[in-house]
């Protein structure tokens, strides 16, 4: 029943991510596009409220702030590709990847309030200033770091199948004479096991995730902090920016989900010792697939 | 065992496809420009400026006016001095900038001259611009129309008739307003994206006009 559900997951799970990344899902992304200007009036008018001292209105901006940061995650963000890949890629639990997308989400709006504070409240930057760092210098080096944890990703792949031929050779040779016992234990034994795949996962893989996402800042976060910056209110600024990145998370999260009921599926529908054998192509193309959205977003940039 | 393991891979290798064209067409306006059109027409009866009105969204008004440190007591009204100091705050055009108003006559170009005359304003928590575009040549219009195109070809800019176009100055000419079918736009936007070696920029223009709102003038013919 757990294989036939995981199964599932592998099929739907699959044409939804891959619909989903792609760009596929063209009618979600106009709506989300027409909402744009919904949203900005919609901001507008909580930013104007919080400045004539209205009551509710930061309520209502961290609600628009909520829902834009959810609506530009699920369009044109980029954090769901790299989570969405490296929950392919990886044997990574549930739990930690969901609590990486949440850390790299609020890592961003971070990264966000410090880059502005520096530049507009302390060296004086004009908004176009601002906008043409963010643009120009952060949001490509944070595209060739998500772009170097798909390259990380494919090399460690290609690695494993490597060493997986490496043992199939050594392996086969000597045990010749009695193919049955060598085809239960091979790439068992010898190769890396699925825990020491999973124990991979260490802190350089969470610090590259959780940086690659959190260098590219959002514009619209940008924007809002120098606005309310601008305008004296920068602390409701700041809270705006943060339910930015929680809206940003629900969508993070889901695409992990997704993920790895995806990969988990597709692994229960191989038999036991393939998986091993599997896995480190699971990396390569997903690592590749990365590697690829990485460099169309950096061939837009430059 | 071979056919399984193969399921995925080429499951990514079709997302892969399927990828790269998709991706920069999910660009989307920033700035919403409400634009009215007024054509004028010297005393002989030939077309010979547009006056053009924009109306910007409240939160690009709300940047405008926080980034010129106006409208300090937040009130909504700008007094007599912050308005001498918003008049012309857009009216300062780069070197090749077109202004977003395309004039035909046709299919052919018109040319027209930089703005002139122009106006601000702030109210209702929107600022509201307008300015004058001559004809360098006057157009003399009969049954082939006057076309008024309002685009930004990066469409970073989204601008969108509204009202009635104003004909100054004639009576015998007919107007109408013509929106682009979205879903056609859209469509060429992607078809021409894919066919592009990455490098989108230097065919903005066209695109941009595959989504621009514009008017048509024709008039009587003339004896």
């Amino acid at each position: 029943m757990r294989r036939a559900v995981l199964i599932l997951g592998a099929v739907f799970g699959a044409a939804l991510l891959i619909l989903w990344l792609s760009g596929g899902l063209t009618a979600v992304q106009a709506s989300i596009l027409a909402g744009q200007r919904e949203i900005q009036s919609a901001l507008a008018s909580a930013v104007r409220r919080i400045k004539t001292g209205q009551p509710g209105a930061l309520t209502a901006l961290l609600t628009v702030c909520f829902t834009y940061g959810f609506l530009h995650a699920a369009g044109p963000g980029h954090g769901k590709v790299v989570i969405g890949g490296y929950g392919l890629a990886r044997r990574v639990p549930l739990l930690s990847l969901s609590a990486i997308s949440l850390a790299a989400s609020l890592a961003q709006a971070a990264v966000a309030v410090v880059f502005v504070y520096t530049g507009v409240a302390i060296l004086g930057w004009t908004r176009e200033r601002a906008h043409g760092v963010a643009d120009q210098i952060m949001a490509p080096v944070g595209t060739a770091a998500i772009c170097g944890v798909g390259l990380w990703l494919m090399w460690r792949g290609f690695r494993g199948i490597r060493r997986q031929t490496a043992v199939q050779q050594t392996a086969v040779l000597p045990h010749d004479h009695s193919g049955h016992v060598h085809d239960a234990h091979c790439g068992h034994t010898h190769g890396p096991s699925v825990t020491d795949v999973e124990n991979l996962t260490g802190w350089r893989d969470v610090a590259a995730l959780i940086s690659g996402i959190a260098m590219r800042p959002c514009t619209g976060a940008i924007f809002l902090l120098i606005l309310t910056w601008q305008l004296g209110i920068g602390a409701a600024g700041i809270a705006g920016v943060f339910a930015m990145g929680l809206g940003t998370a629900i969508v993070t999260v889901s695409v992990a989900g997704l993920a790895v009921w995806t990969r988990e599926g597709a692994l229960a529908s191989l038999p036991g010792q393939s998986i091993t054998r599997i896995l480190p192509w699971f990396e390569v193309l997903a690592g590749g697939l990365v590697v690829v959205i990485a460099l169309s977003v950096l061939a837009e940039v430059l | 065992m071979k056919g399984d393991a193969g399921m995925m891979p080429r499951l990514m290798m079709m997302g892969l496809g399927a990828l790269l064209p998709a991706m920069p067409a999910n660009a989307h306006p920033h700035i919403f420009v409400d634009t009215q059109i007024e054509i004028n027409f010297d005393p002989q009866g030939r077309a010979d400026g547009v006056r053009v009105t924009w109306t910007y969204d409240d939160l690009t008004s709300l940047q405008f006016i926080a980034d010129r440190g106006l409208d300090a007591d937040f009130d909504g009204a700008l007094t007599d001095a912050e308005n001498a100091a918003l008049s012309g705050f857009d009216m300062d055009w780069e070197e090749g900038y077109a202004g977003d108003t395309y004039v035909l006559l046709g299919a052919a170009p018109v040319q027209l001259s930089g703005p002139s005359d122009w106006t601000a304003s702030y109210q209702n928590d929107k600022i509201t611009s307008s300015h004058l575009r001559r004809l360098t040549e006057p157009v003399a219009i009969g049954p082939e129309p006057l076309v008024v195109q309002v685009y930004d070809p990066t469409l970073y800019s989204g601008y969108y008739i509204v009202g009635e176009p104003k004909l100054t100055g004639t009576s015998d000419c007919q107007i109408t307003v013509q929106r682009p079918d979205l879903h056609v736009a859209n469509a060429r936007l992607d078809a021409a994206i894919a066919a592009l070696p990455g490098d989108a920029e230097n065919d903005f223009p066209a695109l941009g006009a595959a989504f621009a709102e514009e008017v048509r003038v024709t008039c009587a013919a003339r004896s």
